[in-house]
């Protein structure tokens, strides 16, 4: 990304397009539409990742690891994930969980090459079978979005979670 | 007949541990697991002494603690444990508890220090554990010796092949004796060349409402549920070994408690993956510097290795990709711990290894291979939890013990199904071929009950009676 960028103020048509595109993708998501999601919102150049995370003393920083993950995917690797929850035997998500992604605090900014930078604050909520208390992710995501063909693609997205211990039995859902 | 545990002032809580452990050993030469073991609190009580309490348990790999002063923070048990290499490149392991009020000395995951300094009054101590002082020694402490008031360390501490063990009981055998026959498999995934292994950043955790014997249980050399619950991955490539000819290969008790299994074709010259699917560039740095012509041998012939060292450390080696359209599989070694919990709870922490010597370009893509399958958001094990959580659920169940549920361990016992015990075989252990087999299981719960109904002091066999 280039490092020189213009913050984007709310209410701006570019804000207003970032934050219907924020929305309709929760929305593929949560809906299960996720093939649908990387067919029509994802960058055939995407890298999403999710990166490990450990307490660790203030000196030394939040703790996120650079070269570690949960999540380190390119478009293959999401397209694989995909086509594997479309099989009659991807357990992990037959039946599927109940999923909510809420996405608050969208802030913008666009650099000079036109590449759109999005930091938004995640909270997703997952509930299965006869769950009463939803697993919750909470976090942050780092989300750079580019113009392809005039439609704004993911391109790059970090998925920071408030969490060193992952209190869910897998990551078969998409951040 | 069915016994309770009673405690003061309390409505019975279900059956006792030692009921459980009846039932268990009656029921193994039949096959047959009391399900409640899966989530009985009792057990569990006991399991942190007697098992967790007493073993050797895998902490860390030395490649996480390289230089002076690195240390991490890990269980035993449920207990914290800091794994610390001090000034003169020991390791030392101490329980995490200031010596004056017992307070948490060590509040990061890992980190590099020259001492640990209480947040309560300020004992400080060094990467040995010794007491290096307190604030106003003289008019608080003065007089007052330091040494014998240093952090508490493990009772013993081992390594093999970087692999860093502890055990808290001074009994406790030296590690090599306490692996047995499992040395020799260790040997042929860690050894395989002068340079050894290292861990590719620190460990994933997650927390799992499933028992932490279920994890040991299925790395034991669970493959027959390969065809059914991990058949999505040959529909995406992730996997080139079919489900049919994976089941061919050993299944070994390399000691008791100590289970691995092997998939391997029958005739040496089979086109398949070699070397868990390593690349040629990297796999003909194999020798036989630090292990035997038959262990690389075995190595060479191994499309899959899974293992678990009991308690809970498991190792697998494997080919895999998180890409199929666009990697081929390729060799991934990952080692984890099934942390206890409760008896209804396990923290997962899941390491992933490479050899020292692989490029820094096939170690990022067996990374990326490995964390796209094997881990909680991998294609093939975001499958198995979700099964291990409703084993816990079955073993807590009232419904387990009034109707004295049992499981079924019996695949590969004699007139079931096609296992055979091998004679003819290298290493040592008890050796069957073909892996429809449960006996690598068998293994671990029969070591598991001698473990918990041991007296203190004392030790099952290292050895089995008829090998
Ligand atoms: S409890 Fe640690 S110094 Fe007092
Ligand atoms: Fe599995």
């Amino acid at each position: 990304m280039n490092p020189i960028t213009t913050k984007v103020r709310a209410g701006s048509e570019l804000h207003c397009e970032v934050v219907d595109w924020l929305d309709t993708e929760a929305e593929l998501l949560d809906d299960g539409h996720e093939a649908r999601w990387l067919e029509e919102m994802v960058s055939r150049e995407v890298i999403y990742q999710m990166p490990l995370r450990q307490t660790v003393e203030r000196a030394r920083g939040a703790g996120f690891e650079e070269h570690a993950f949960h999540l380190d995917e390119t478009y293959g690797s999401l397209a694989s994930r995909v086509a594997r929850n479309q099989t009659l035997y991807a357990w992990a998500e037959d039946p599927p969980s109940r999923i909510r992604h809420f996405i608050t605090g969208v802030r913008v900014s666009e650099a000079e090459d036109g590449l759109v930078a999005v930091r938004s604050n995640l909270l997703v909520m997952r509930t299965r079978q006869e769950m009463t208390q939803p697993q919750t992710f909470a976090g942050e995501r780092r989300d750079v979005l580019r113009r392809e063909d005039g439609v704004l693609r993911l391109y790059r997205r970090t998925i920071l979670l408030d969490l060193t211990v992952i209190g869910t039995h897998n990551l078969a859902i998409f951040f | 007949m069915t016994t309770t545990e009673h405690r003061p002032g309390e409505q019975p809580v279900g059956l006792s541990a030692d009921h459980l452990l009846r039932q268990l050993d009656e029921g193994l030469p039949a096959g047959e697991i009391p399900a409640a073991l899966f989530g009985n609190e009792d057990v569990y009580r006991h399991e942190l002494r007697s098992v967790f309490g007493r073993c050797w348990v895998f902490l860390a790999h030395e490649s996480e603690i390289e230089a002076r002063g690195d240390y991490v923070l890990r269980k035993i048990g449920e207990d914290n444990f800091v794994v610390v290499r001090d000034e003169e490149g020991g390791i030392n392991v101490l329980f995490d508890a200031c010596r004056h009020r017992g307070v948490q000395v060590c509040r990061a995951d890992s980190g590099n220090t020259s001492h640990f300094r209480c947040p309560y009054h300020g004992w400080t101590y060094n990467t040995k554990g010794d007491l290096v002082g307190a604030p106003l020694w003289r008019n608080a402490f003065g007089g007052m010796s330091k040494e014998g008031n240093g952090l508490v360390p493990a009772a013993k501490v081992a390594s093999y092949h970087g692999l860093v063990f502890a055990t808290l009981d001074p009994s406790a055998p030296p590690l090599a004796e306490y692996l047995g026959g499992m040395t020799w498999y260790l040997d042929l995934v860690f050894g395989l060349n002068a340079e050894g292994v290292e861990v590719l950043g620190p460990p994933q955790r997650f927390v799992i409402d499933a028992n932490w014997k279920s994890g040991a249980d299925n790395f034991s050399g669970d493959d027959y549920h390969l065809g059914t619950l991990h058949r999505s991955v040959w529909e995406i490539g992730a996997f080139p070994v079919p489900f049919r000819e994976n089941m061919l290969g050993y299944h070994i008790q390399a000691s008791p408690g100590h289970s691995l299994s092997f998939s391997m074709a029958p005739t040496e010259d089979e086109p398949g993956p070699k070397f868990f699917g390593y690349p040629e560039e990297l796999t003909k740095t194999f020798d036989t510097s630090r292990i035997s012509a038959h262990q690389l041998d075995v190595a060479r012939r191994s499309r899959v290795f899974v293992g678990n060292v009991f308690p809970n450390f498991s190792i697998l080696a494997l080919p895999m990709t998180e890409d199929g359209a666009n990697h081929p599989p390729t060799g991934i070694l990952t080692i984890r711990t099934w942390q206890p919990k409760g008896p209804g709870q396990v923290e997962v922490w899941n390491w992933f290894c490479a050899y020292k010597n692989m490029t820094p370009e096939q170690k990022d893509r067996a990374y990326k291979a490995g964390l796209g399958t094997f881990s909680m958001g991998g294609s093939f094990e975001m499958d198995d939890t979700e099964p291990w959580i409703t084993v816990s659920r079955t073993g807590r169940s009232v419904a387990a013990e009034v109707l004295d549920f049992k499981l079924n361990y019996q695949m590969g016992m004699p007139g079931i199904g096609i296992a055979k015990r091998v004679e003819e075989w290298p290493g040592p252990g008890i050796v069957y071929w073909t892996r429809y087999e449960e006996g690598v299981q068998r293994n671990l719960f029969s070591f598991y009950s001698r473990m918990m109904q041991a007296a203190p002091g004392q030790w099952p066999d290292f050895t089995f009676d008829d090998e």
